[in-house]
């Protein structure tokens, strides 16, 4: 009877927004500097520490997704470890709803997260700014001020890095707006300036990349926005794929249908080059011009993964991980771990489901710490939303279970799939569901 | 049982003999950090059984076809019993 025990909509929560879904590992997370006090005040968390100690030390470094869950629930769930959260940026950026401030529906303001409270609720010792080096065998983190911190482990989240796109360079004039960032203000504010009748262009790389079905959404909700603000404009979609990746039924219903009069979508088109003076992209699939260009480049691992060696997966793009605890495979280096986007595993790469590798990381990382071993039986799970139309969304869900044969997180069939169509429903439980999983990262 | 609780929060030994947190903190990106929102209904401090029996129902079909009806089916009965039980506990 109670049908939204579980998954009210919110008639209350009308809070605020509209929003988007998926989301990012945090990116321009790694390098980044250190102070020598690695001593957490420790305000809040309940628990009076038995015996005095010498605590363990984890220095975790990116304050993405999976870097601030990972340092929160390292705190949350013992006072036995202290941890350092290394990280560039002052505040957070989120990626997940960013493509709603392509069509004016959100503020960059909107997705600005802090680490106050990671500090002053979980007594998380904060460091901004550039690490430089890491030392994966004599557990070593090297600052651009030349502090050498050291700890019992490193946890890395280091989000993604992109592809050179030849032909690009330094210009602004094809942004991917994939890190959010000034790159979504440039992105909108070219939208904005696009002629009625234009043409955009969208360009998908190949997978594996950030937010599988984000490129999707954002195409439908552009085509939604073209529609009302700039009539007559087309969105061509080029997918480096051989077809939709993910969210099939809907994607493909909204393309082909609701949005058929907008989207013109060709598979197999893969960026080759671009010149950005005639707005003109080369692809395998032929020379498209546009108007406006959202140009998302192939991925790979947050540049430290590279820096430390750790890249040994996916033909060297991401961090191969054991998914027990998401140690490094590499020889050597396994008191290096590494989540999120930046690790190669059978998990989509997006924020919802970093969230859930920090927290199996964080148990892990303390059970080791204290002698113990990993959970041999951990459990994740991805789930997001998608916008169809600016005022309708789909939802899309994954569970996965370890599996021992084959050492990897595999999927759980029954469990896994998308909503049968859209609707305003699901848009509001977006909106809730951001909140929510903001809220158990940051806070 | 609070006590209880609280006596082991310090000591390293605790971070690992909590069956069933693990497990639960796959709810917390939904329904809070140990069940207590802010999100969707609140699950923490219910009746041992409580949990674990609704999201038998979202498995039945019983409760529409929302995401929570697919992704119930993520878990074996023994998870649901195992994160049921330490939802309880968190008052």
């Amino acid at each position: 009877m109670d049908r939204r025990f579980f998954l009210s909509s919110a008639a209350a929560g009308a809070i605020g927004s509209a929003l988007t879904a998926c989301g990012g590992g945090g990116e321009p997370a790694l390098e980044a500097a250190a102070s020598s006090n690695r001593t957490p005040t420790n305000t809040t968390t309940t628990v009076v520490a038995a015996g005095t100690a010498v605590k363990s030390r984890v220095i975790v470094i990116g304050g993405g997704m999976g870097g601030a869950t990972v340092a929160k629930y390292l705190r949350l769930w013992g006072d036995a470890i202290s941890v350092t959260l290394v990280e560039r940026m002052p505040t957070y950026t989120s990626n997940i709803m960013s493509s709603m401030v392509l069509t004016g529906q959100r503020t960059m303001s909107s997705l600005s997260y802090s680490y106050d409270t990671l500090r002053s609720k979980y007594g998380i010792t904060t460091v901004f700014g550039e690490v430089v080096a890491i030392d994966p065998v004599g557990v070593k983190v090297t600052l651009a001020n030349g502090t050498v911190l050291t700890a019992d482990r490193i946890v890395m989240a280091p989000g993604i890095s992109f592809d050179a796109v030849p032909g690009l360079g330094t210009s602004d004039k094809m942004p991917h707006a994939w890190q959010a960032g000034p790159q979504t203000t440039l992105l909108a504010n070219q939208l904005k300036a696009m002629p009625s009748g234009g043409v955009a262009v969208l360009t998908i790389p190949k997978t594996p990349y950030r937010c599988p079905p984000g490129p999707y959404e954002r195409a439908c909700l552009i085509a939604d926005w073209l529609k009302v603000k700039k009539p007559g404009s087309k969105l061509i979609v080029l997918d480096a794929n051989p077809g939709i990746v993910t969210e099939v039924d809907n994607f493909t219903n909204a393309f082909m249908g609701l949005h058929g009069n907008v989207i013109e979508y060709h598979a197999n088109a893969e960026v080759t080059s671009v010149d950005p003076a005639s707005m003109s992209l080369f692809t395998t699939a032929g020379t498209v011009r546009g108007d406006v260009i959202n140009m998302i480049p192939r991925q790979r691992a947050g540049t430290l993964v590279a820096t430390a060696g750790l890249n040994n997966a996916t033909e060297g793009r991401f961090a191969g991980v054991n998914v027990l605890s998401y140690a490094s495979t590499v020889s050597g280096a396994g008191k290096v771990h590494i989540l999120g986007d930046a690790s190669a595993t059978t998990q989509p790469k997006a924020g919802h489901i970093a969230n859930q590798e920090a927290k199996v990381c964080a148990d892990a990382v303390s059970r080791i710490l204290s002698g113990g071993a990993p959970d041999p039986a951990p459990v994740t799970n991805s789930a997001c939303y998608s916008t169809i139309t600016m005022s309708q969304a789909s939802w899309l869900t994954a569970v996965f279970q370890y599996d021992t044969a084959t050492a990897t997180m595999k999927g759980v069939t029954a469990a896994s799939g998308a909503s049968t169509g859209w609707n305003q429903d699901n848009f509001q439980d977006m909106g809730q569901w951001f909140g929510a999983l903001m809220g158990d990262t940051f806070a | 049982m609070v006590l209880a609780a609280l006596a082991w929060a310090g000591t390293a030994e605790a971070q690992v003999a909590q069956p069933g947190r693990l497990l639960a903190s796959n709810c917390f990106q939904c329904h809070g950090t140990n069940g207590k929102g802010p999100g969707f209904d609140a699950i923490a401090g219910k009746s041992v059984g409580e949990i674990s029996k609704k999201l038998k129902e979202f498995q039945a079909g019983k409760e529409g076809d929302g995401i929570m009806t697919r992704h119930a089916f993520g878990y074996t009965d023994a998870q649901l019993q195992a994160l049921d039980k330490w939802l309880s506990t968190q008052r």
